[in-house]
């Protein structure tokens, strides 16, 4: 049994580094506490769910298109509201409860076109794979096969090429970064672009297994976020390690205690850290005058 | 630590970590020190000025004396009150309790507070600070703050004369004040503590001549009349000359040097090293 | 339910407006609040006084628990910590079935013993003694933002690190703030209680914490006004909607809208809110 949690934990810990790495791209360059991105990862599934079950398109063909709406929406969020509000020279805690309207205004208008209730996307039970006395459904094994693809292409494409370069050299100093030539806000709409990916992609398949109701991206992006704070701000290695931790602890606390109490868990542990090692586990304190 | 030394200190080190991109693309952290060892010390009832180039440690040498930062190595200790008193590991708020002020380089005075109020919150007496006593204790409370409001407004007259722009804007936002203005409401500021040392960082940085004149003055009557002692960065050597009896020039994490200003700014190695001439 | 939504506002604005602290836990401490009203009332017998010297006494008393640890943290941390405050909280309530009921609440929470048997109960007896609350807490935080305490916090908020340079104890202050803060809130805790004879842990969930800061916000921070429009704005405006006619399914979900688009609108062109003075940092 234990190992079967293991598992289990395993898999949707590469879900919560996922979100949590589109959370961090965002967070880590731009200091932006992206909270409406709780509603790129719920909006997603809601257009699989038009193009899919109402409109009767391939699985397939529904996800890229709702992958692509939901960029979309998450490039209209950065152009409309948060580059007048940085170029204006707001405060960080403006954006942020900005943001914060976003998600209320979001997650409301969602709620009145589908409905408050849980949706589902899969009407079969998925079908299972057993090793022994592990079982996993293959919809597990599609969560865990993309997110870990995607997260090992994005670190590759971060190490190697020259917007991976840029990005982190943004997230050093984005004054500095501008000065050298780089157009901040050019570099705003890929990481925007990226982060919006990671959240559809992980919204759609959550969704595909458990399925959805307008409420589903806050206590993701929760998790998410507290996978980038016990990581560490600044590397992007960071929110994949947390990710994964805090996948597996969850799991674990299921084992132990209950299903009631992981959350409770979670934030403890966010408690924790925040209290004795705020920088994260790969974080280091910086010269900050 | 004789008697006439406020401030002594003593081997201090410092280091930070940067995580710079190299030009392979690879993170790196590098750990350099940026400040290699400090020995410096300042007398009583005198201006020291500490001179070097940019970057070189300087305001950080005041953080770490003012308790914003914490020093790798080496101690630091203060005359206070005919007391000597570490300083290492102090918080800041109880440093300048124990009688050190400290002006930074770009104003930091409470831009959305009103003239008056940013001298009152500089008392040096508490009291009605704590959220209920106000309440509590009215009648104390209302003769204190009269008393705090006598001693800005006779600050602010002896320094300026009568009839000077901050009585008249004593309650106009600070942030209406001029740069100028607001670098001497700084200094006034300090008045209304009861301080022994005053750190002062780049007194004269960005205001115009008349300013940095007023300026003098002022740090003179803080020295002859309020029998303070001065310890301040500064680039304008001439302000140096004028104001300073010690001068300290700091270069690769130590002091290099140090004497009389006269000495040290005509000295041929820091005018190549950091005048360029 | 306004004057509660003032002394919520009122008290939330002393962190808000006067620290630049934004805390996402209040839902938390007016739950707080509520449940040990309960246990005073149902559990206690006490009548109306000792009620309320002990709901304000145990919910600063635990909100020092978060305040301590959470605000030697700095800006974005200290939110989350409060967050973190908040969700576990919830937790607590929902999932402490011995002893907070869970999900299924407590019915039947008594009327206020005011003295020996004069009963507080019906509508009007609640306005006035609501209005009387409300207006005291008013009164208080007046007194308070415009005593040596208030220019303190102001100095904290404008400027943390010339306020520690002239001896101030940052830290200190903002716990102040936070537990003083967290006291008031806990009235609001215990009239919304004994108001409604009923209360479940979704009252005073995340989606509660961000409604009552988003109150605060509209109605603007900084000074004593901006609360109390926020706070009559946000139970004003439902009612609104009602008196159009809209369908109660729609209207709930189009009221959310509202607060959301003025929100975003306000941050935009007027971030000090509708009535208030100082803009958030």
């Amino acid at each position: 049994m234990f190992l079967q949690f293991m598992i289990n934990g395993i898999i949707i810990g590469s879900i919560y580094s996922l979100v949590s790495l589109g959370f961090a791209l965002v967070y880590n360059t731009t200091r932006i506490f992206h909270l409406a991105y709780a509603v790129l990862y719920m909006f997603c599934p809601y257009i699989i769910l038009t193009f899919y079950s109402n409109l009767g398109y391939p699985l397939i063909i529904a996800f890229i298109i709702a992958i692509i709406i939901t960029i979309l929406l998450s490039l209209i969020l950065e152009i409309i509201i948060y580059r007048p509000l940085s170029k204006k020279g707001s405060s960080d805690n403006i954006i942020m409860i900005s943001s914060i309207g976003i998600m209320i205004v979001v997650i409301n208008i969602v709620a009145m076109l589908y409905g408050n209730e849980t949706k589902i996307l899969n009407q079969n039970i998925s079908e299972t794979l057993t090793f022994g006395s592990i079982i996993i459904t293959y919809t597990q094994l599609a969560q865990f096969l993309i997110s870990s693809f995607l997260l090992v292409v994005f670190l590759m494409f971060l190490k190697f090429s020259k917007f991976g370069i840029k990005t982190r050299a943004m997230r050093d100093d984005t004054i500095l970064c501008s000065v050298f030539g780089s157009d901040i806000y050019k570099m705003r709409i890929a990481l925007f672009t990226l982060s919006a990916i990671f959240a559809a992609v992980g919204g759609g398949l959550v969704a595909y297994d458990v399925g959805m109701d307008p409420y589903v991206g806050m206590p993701m992006l929760l998790n998410a976020v507290v996978a980038l704070i016990i990581g560490g701000i600044g590397r992007f290695e960071a929110p994949i390690l947390g990710g994964f931790i805090i996948g597996i602890l969850q799991s674990l606390s299921v084992w132990a205690f209950s299903a009631r109490w992981q959350d409770a868990v979670t934030f403890t542990l966010l408690i924790l850290f925040l209290m004795f090692r705020p920088q994260g586990l790969l974080g280091e304190k910086r010269r900050t005058v | 630590m004789n008697n006439d030394t406020i401030l002594n200190i003593d081997s201090i080190r410092k280091s930070f970590v940067r995580n710079i991109v190299n030009v392979r693309g690879k993170d790196e952290d590098e750990r350099f020190f940026l400040l290699e060892d400090i020995d410096l010390l300042v007398s009583k009832g005198k201006v020291t000025a500490l001179i070097g180039g940019n970057g070189t440690g300087k305001t950080t040498l005041f953080n770490i004396i003012s308790g914003f930062f914490n020093a790798d190595e080496g101690k630091i200790s203060f005359m206070s009150y005919g007391k000597h008193v570490e300083l290492t590991g102090i918080n800041a708020y109880k440093i300048a309790r124990l009688g050190i002020g400290r002006m930074f380089q770009d104003n930091h005075i409470f831009q959305n507070m009103s003239v008056l109020e940013n001298m009152l919150i500089a008392d040096d007496k508490f009291f009605g600070e704590r959220p209920f006593e106000s309440i509590l204790f009215y009648k104390i409370n209302n003769t204190i703050e009269k008393q705090r409001k006598e001693k800005a407004e006779k600050i602010f007259a002896e320094l300026f004369g009568d009839n000077n722009p901050f009585l008249k804007m004593k309650n106009e936002k600070a942030k209406n004040l001029s740069y100028g203005q607001q670098r001497l409401l700084g200094l006034a500021r300090l008045l209304m503590g009861d301080y022994k040392l005053l750190l002062l960082d780049e007194p004269t940085s960005g205001v115009n001549p008349l300013v940095v004149e007023k300026i003098k003055e002022l740090i003179k009557y803080f020295v002859e009349q309020k029998e303070l002692t001065i310890f301040l960065i500064e680039h304008n050597m001439n302000f140096v000359l004028d104001v300073a009896d010690f001068c300290h020039f700091m270069s690769k994490g130590i002091i290099a040097m140090g004497g009389t200003p006269e000495d040290i700014i005509g000295n041929p190695e820091v005018r190549k090293a950091y005048l360029g001439i | 339910m306004i004057n509660i939504y003032i002394i919520l506002t009122t008290s939330t604005n002393l962190l808000v407006g006067m620290t630049n602290l934004l805390s996402l836990g209040q839902a938390a401490l007016y739950g707080i609040g509520a449940y040990l009203a309960v246990l005073a009332l149902m559990a206690l017998h006490l009548s109306l006084l000792p009620t309320l010297i002990f709901v304000i006494l145990g919910t600063s008393l635990l909100s020092l628990l978060v305040a301590y640890p959470s605000l030697r943290l700095r800006g974005d941390y200290f939110v989350l910590a409060t967050l973190g405050f908040q969700l576990i909280v919830f937790t607590i309530l929902y999932n402490w079935v011995s002893v907070t009921k869970g999900p299924y609440g407590i019915p039947g929470i008594p009327s206020l013993v005011l003295f020996g048997d004069i009963i507080i109960s019906g509508i009007i007896p609640y306005l006035i003694l609501s209005s009387i609350f409300a207006i005291g807490v008013i009164i208080i935080f007046y007194k308070l933002i415009h005593s040596p305490f208030g220019r303190a916090l102001k100095a904290v908020r404008d400027d943390e690190l010339s306020a520690q340079a002239i001896g101030r104890n940052v830290t200190a202050l903002k716990i102040w703030a936070f537990v003083v803060s967290s006291g008031f809130i806990g009235i609001s805790g215990l009239l919304y209680a004994s108001y409604v004879s009923y209360i479940d842990p979704t009252s005073f969930n995340l989606d509660e914490a961000i409604f009552i800061l988003s109150a605060v916000i509209i109605g603007g921070t900084g000074n004593i006004k901006g609360p109390i429009v926020g706070a009559v704005f946000v139970v004003v405006l439902p009612e609104l909607l009602r008196f159009v006619g809209l369908p109660d399914s729609v209207a709930a979900n189009l009221r959310q809208i509202i607060y959301g688009l003025m929100i975003i609108i306000l941050m935009r062109l007027r971030p000090q809110g509708l009535a208030g003075e100082y803009a958030l940092k």
